[in-house]
């Protein structure tokens, strides 16, 4: 179902922002709002009165700006864009687009460097008084938005494709009255205009499609501004402009109100957190915090029952937004074991930074707890509908899914193909999932040919060479105690010379233990060993080794082990001269399969023995595997690879239908005593063998 | 994919249509006819599927709600009554009300829309709706496109050359344009043949609900499945991008991580893994033990990759990441629903390597031999700049933030000479702060507190107490100390150093 999304999503104007800060000699009066200290009255007697300390209009502007980009770079921290630009004499520019001057230090010390505002010019001073404007600024703000950013530039380069370059341009000024705020905003459109016709040409710089002017005209607290709120208006295809006019101290607040609507921001209070009382840890009181992260957070459980979702919002005092009140849930046990099913995840962070109830929640989270956030129900009960949880240092809301799921009922595994095997090998798979345990890579393989994780699926191949998915499947890994660790050296990429010894000398000592005819252990004792007897179990055990070392020979020391092998044990496909002698050999093997009597007995034979000594859910025996692949080893790339002849490839398909080859047939005498161990007590456990499955 | 029948029951669904074997019916009980035959294909098929029956006119009504047990849907289709004019987009608003309510806006889901070609007449036309799409102020905004994936089939009882479809044909594909989907336009061929419709609806049926088959594969062992629900393609749009990925038919996996370091990454879908079948492998001459020759193959007890990979991840408690498209990846676990039964689920992420921040690039993940342990690092990871919350800054914004910064060098004050490195500490940071937001009336504020402090000491303070702040009260006046790189330093005094 492909979906295409109307193009306004994308390029949005928040990927760049410019603050244009007025710092002419006016921001530097006092916003007149005195800063309470009650904890310096009235300690002692002798009461010295304070000077009151009121922020000055710059300060309180400086401040509101800094934490608009506090939560922008909180919830995103790559992408989105925002520079600072203060206007007095000349425009000051605080940060360039750069990802590295992205940051609230380069900020703060930049705003360090400029320091207060100037002030004011005396009148009687005889030189004509410099020109203090925000006008430096804003034509300032317009070139800057014309520079590309590092994202703009990729992407032109990458595609060609025209980048949409739509931008925001935050101003705090202030305005004498509403004709000189439209003056402003004119101003600004013309050189807007201007500065697209000086860019057009240039191949550096990117005209502007799109600005978007919110201009935010602020005053102390004990005047009244006769410059008048407008709404978002267009003032022309290019720029779209808004005035907002409120005393400084309420900047955060319409700052806080503003960013939601620019980066598509919505609020979260989680109420009821427990928290111990600083002076009496005993009892705990509860406490609200209030975050913020995206809108898509809450998607879910907005666009639900309605009714539900009314319950849930509401408005806080002297704030123009709202916010989604959804409860803390004490965590029981650990629940980051588990993969939640959640269907968005966010960054938050928290609305009052530093406030102790903020603090509280934040360290609870960072220190690795996660915490449940339900909603209530109109129809009784609550459903949990989100969860809050740190990795690596971020939190993060994420949405767990509270609607009906589409995988009601399901069968369980064991109701399917595979279910009603109960001897996998788990624990070796086990232990290949630990040994492919994946962990992040320090340094970028950029110029690697080969992504480490194509390098893991590589591996992967080969440690599943040859890997039988059932305990009864296989002999040779269920004799750990024999082979260990001759597996996991054997499917590694290369083998040092020390682990080819190892492997050697794993294959001597089962040939001394063959010698000494001591039985094979298996540490799963399955059936199928118990009945077989001593030479059957070696010969198995030989021929699936074979069959494990021919499948991974990775470098020229495993061929040597596999070499080795070779020649250690006389295997059915081969006779003394196993070089020379293959074609011979495979050729004799294949006469004596075209009759097809004797194909038909030998599989009937094969299968009267199988029915006799097996159980019904038994795999085929391992020596039918191997005569396979004693044939197939002669046409792969392997030391036995030779010329076929057309007859070599037709009797070959013929073979390949075959069974076992009787097994008095494989040896090297042509005479074979027929029940060699009928009289001795051998024979024991196969009845016992019968009663398994 | 849950689906909703949503069928037009005004009055022009009544129209007779004599049949070609000359019986007399309407159009709507060639619907209602149509509508058994797909039920009838479901439960042979696809017989999971969660199926809702609306009716609508002017007004819509949920006749039977979402549910498997499509008799209950056949038992209602017997008693459906006829009412007025069709209005499809009040029709549109009942669906998703109805798919919200149940699914959530995750949950990809079907429509079809089975009507006769006559869009409704006035202000809740069709027509009239698609042409005030854009001129919606306050009032409640057309339903398309939906909060949830959606695919939108209209099925339409008329003859193909009726003028009245004609005419809707385009209002229609303007619908299916709108949900964002692609969905279909049905027309019966014949509309006198009964046959002629039953088909039409079992193609359909055909046509909506094909299973997704693929192969989960690790190294050399793989499996056949099938997943459920079937995947469907996801449209990822970024600021700069806006791309449409596809699932593969090769689930892969790339390695193993535990449970606890994914930590519930958001998901597009997710969907059981059920093994289908034996694996018939191409290669035969392959060194697995070939099972198909024994002809009597009981699925159950035929081994399976996929019992093995879930066994051995439920028993680690480890996921396997697996890539599921181009650059696209998930991870297979195993799951139990609340009545323990234990499967084995793909969560399918966000397409990209770099969705989940605290795993890094899925692509540069590797094993711990493969690399020299100084490459390696450990999840979560960190991202390079700490966050505000855990970086101990200076937010003014608040009285309270202020107010309690102070009373913080306060306290240390009163601890002197103890405390005399944390009062520096917190005084140079509060001092930097007022340095870089031009709040000089803090500074010269806070050596006026610092001299009321040095008034205000009880007698048992020990004398470094007003030496100290009497020097940082002079220090914070001094202008040369309006630098942001100079420090504040304690007076060194016979006091302390004794």
């Amino acid at each position: 179902m492909p979906f295409t999304l109307p193009n306004n999503k994308m390029y949005p104007a928040n990927h760049k922002t410019v603050f244009v800060l007025d710092h002419t000699p006016y921001f530097g009066i006092s916003c007149e709002n005195v800063i309470e200290f009650e904890f310096l009255k009235g300690r002692t007697p002798t009461y010295i009165p304070m000077a009151p300390i009121s922020k000055s209009l710059w300060t309180s502007s400086i401040e509101s700006a800094i934490e608009y980009c506090r939560i922008v770079w909180d919830l995103f921290p790559t992408g989105k864009l925002i520079r600072f630009f203060a206007s007095d004499t000349v425009a000051h520019i605080l940060n360039g687009w750069n990802t590295s001057q992205q940051s609230l230090t380069h900020i703060l010390n930049g705003c360090a460097l400029i320091g207060v505002p100037p002030s004011p010019p005396s009148h009687r001073s005889s030189t004509p008084s410099p020109d203090y404007t925000v006008l430096h600024g804003l034509r300032a703000a317009i070139e800057g938005m014309c520079e590309p950013t590092e994202y703009q530039i990729e992407k032109l380069k990458n595609d060609n494709n025209k980048v949409l370059n739509r931008c925001r341009v935050i101003c705090i000024t202030s305005a004498r009255d509403n004709e000189s705020m439209k003056r402003l905003e004119e101003i600004f459109l013309t050189v807007l205009n201007q500065q697209n016709k000086l860019v057009a040409g240039n191949d550096s710089l990117l005209p502007i499609d799109h600005c978007h002017l919110v201009i935010i005209n602020t005053f102390p607290i004990n005047i009244e501004s006769s410059v008048n709120n407008h709404p978002s208006k267009a003032l022309s295809s290019l720029l779209t402009t808004e005035v907002h006019s409120i005393k400084a101290p309420q900047i955060p607040n319409k700052l806080s109100y503003l960013i939601l609507e620019h980066y598509d921001l919505a609020s979260t209070t989680v109420t009821g957190i427990p928290m111990k009382e600083e002076q009496n840890a005993s009892s705990s009181a509860n406490y609200d915090v209030e975050i913020f992260h995206s809108t898509l957070a809450h998607t879910a459980i907005l666009k639900g029952n309605a009714s539900d979702s009314a319950a849930i919002r509401t408005t806080k005092d002297g704030l123009e937004y709202e916010t989604v009140t959804l409860k803390w849930c004490t965590p029981r046990g650990v629940t980051g074991n588990e993969l939640q099913n959640c269907t968005a995840m966010h960054r938050i962070t928290p609305v009052d930074v530093n406030s102790r109830p903020s603090l509280c929640l934040i360290n609870f989270l960072l220190s690795g707890r996660s915490v449940m956030l339900e909603m209530p129900r109109k129809a009784g009960g609550k459903i949990t509908s989100h969860l809050l949880a740190a990795h690596g240092g971020e939190i993060f809301i994420h949405t767990l899914c509270t609607a009906r799921s589409v995988l009601e009922d399901p069968p369980s595994i064991s109701e399917g193909c595979g279910g009603r095997v109960t001897d996998y090998r788990i624990p070796d798979f086990g232990l290949l999932i630990k040994q492919n345990t994946l962990l992040p890579i320090k340094t970028k393989s950029s110029n690697e040919i080969q992504k480490p994780t194509e390098r893991v699926k590589e591996r992967l191949n080969r440690q599943t060479k040859y890997w039988p998915l059932t305990i009864n499947s296989t002999l040779i890994f269920n004799l750990k105690q024999c082979i260990d660790p001759l597996p996991s050296l054997i499917v590694k990429e290369k083998l040092t010379t020390e682990e080819e010894f190892i492997c050697k000398k794993i294959i001597y000592n089962l040939i001394s233990l063959e010698t000494k005819m001591e039985p094979l252990h298996s540490q799963n004792t399955g059936q199928r060993l118990k009945g077989q007897k001593r030479e059957e179990q070696y010969k198995a055990m030989w021929n699936e080794l074979e069959t494990f070392l021919k499948s991974n020979l990775h470098s020229d020391n495993h061929r040597s082990v596999y070499q080795c092998l070779l020649e250690c044990h006389k295997f059915s496909f081969d006779d003394d001269k196993v070089g020379e002698k293959v074609d011979l050999d495979d050729a004799l093997n294949q006469l004596d399969n075209i009759g097809a009597t004797t194909k038909d007995e030998n599989s009937q034979r094969a299968s009267v023995i199988r029915a006799t000594t097996d159980s019904p859910m038994s795999p085929p025996p391992l020596s039918n595997i191997n005569t396979t692949f004693g044939r197939q080893q002669s046409r792969g790339n392997s030391i036995y690879s030779a010329q076929r002849t057309l007859f070599e490839i037709f009797a070959g398909q013929e073979k390949g239908k075959n069974r076992t080859e009787f097994s008095g047939r494989l040896g090297d005498s042509l005479v074979t005593k027929l029940y060699p161990n009928l009289k001795t007590d051998d024979r024991g456990p196969r009845d016992g063998a019968m009663e398994v499955e | 994919m849950p689906t909703v029948i949503l069928l037009d029951v005004s009055l022009s669904m009544t129209r007779p249509v004599q049949l070609l074997e000359g019986i007399e019916t309407t159009r709507k009980q060639l619907a209602i006819t149509g509508i058994n035959a797909f039920l009838d294909h479901l439960s042979i098929h696809s017989k999971l599927e969660f199926i809702a029956l609306m009716a609508f006119s002017s007004l819509y009504e949920e006749k039977c709600s979402f549910t498997r047990d499509y008799n209950a849907i056949k038992s209602e289709l017997k008693n459906i009554d006829d009412y007025d004019k069709t209005c499809i987009e009040t029709a549109l608003h009942g669906v998703n009300h109805m798919i919200l309510t149940e699914w959530g806006n995750n949950t990809a889901c079907q429509i079809i829309l089975i009507t006769d070609g006559s869009t409704g007449i006035g202000s809740k036309s069709l027509k009239e709706s698609l042409s005030t799409l854009n001129q919606r102020n306050g009032g409640l905004p057309f339903p398309l496109p939906f909060p949830f994936p959606a695919k939108i089939h209209v099925v339409c009882i008329s003859a193909a050359n009726e003028p009245n479809f004609i005419k809707s044909k385009s209002l229609y594909q303007r619908l299916i344009d709108l949900s964002g989907y692609d969905g279909s336009i049905h027309v019966p061929d014949n509309l006198q043949s009964e046959s002629n419709i039953v088909n039409l609806f079992q193609k359909l049926a055909e046509e909506m609900y094909t299973s997704f088959k693929g192969v989960l594969k690790c190294g050399n062992l793989e499996s056949k499945i099938i997943l459920s629900p079937t995947p469907v393609a996801y449209t990822k749009v970024t600021d700069f991008n806006t791309q449409t990925y596809n699932v593969s038919n090769l689930i892969d996996v790339c390695g193993f991580i535990s449970v606890a370091d994914i930590g519930s990454p958001m998901a597009v879908s997710r969907h059981l893994i059920l093994p289908a079948g034996i694996l018939q492998k191409p290669d035969a001459s392959s060194n697995e033990i070939d099972l198909t020759d024994e002809n009597s193959v009981d699925e159950g007890s035929t081994p399976s990759f996929c019992v093995l990979l879930h066994g051995a991840l439920k028993v680690e408690n480890m996921a396997a990441l697996v890539s599921v498209g181009d650059n696209w990846f998930g991870f297979v676990y195993s799951w139990a629903d609340s009545k323990k039964k234990s499967n084995l689920m793909l969560t399918i992420l966000t397409p990209g390597s770099d969705v989940i921040p605290w795993l890094g690039d899925l692509n540069e993940l590797g094993t711990a031999d493969m690399f020299p342990a100084d490459q390696l690092g450990t999840f979560p990871l960190r991202p390079n700049e700490k966050r505000s919350y855990s970086q101990n800054g200076v937010v003014w914004i608040r009285q309270a933030g202020l107010q309690s910064d102070i009373q913080k060098i306060l306290r240390h004050a009163r601890k002197l000479p103890e405390k005399t490195q944390q009062f520096y500490k917190e005084l140079n940071r509060l001092r930097k702060a007022a340095i870089s937001l031009g709040f000089q009336d803090l500074l010269s504020g806070l050596a006026r507190i610092f001299e009321r402090e040095c008034l205000q000491l009880p007698e048992t303070a020990h004398p470094d107490c007003s030496v100290q702040l009497q020097h940082a009260a002079d220090m914070l006046r001094k202008p040369q100390n309006r630098d942001i790189k100079s420090m504040l330093m304690p007076l060194q005094t016979n006091y302390n150093s004794a």
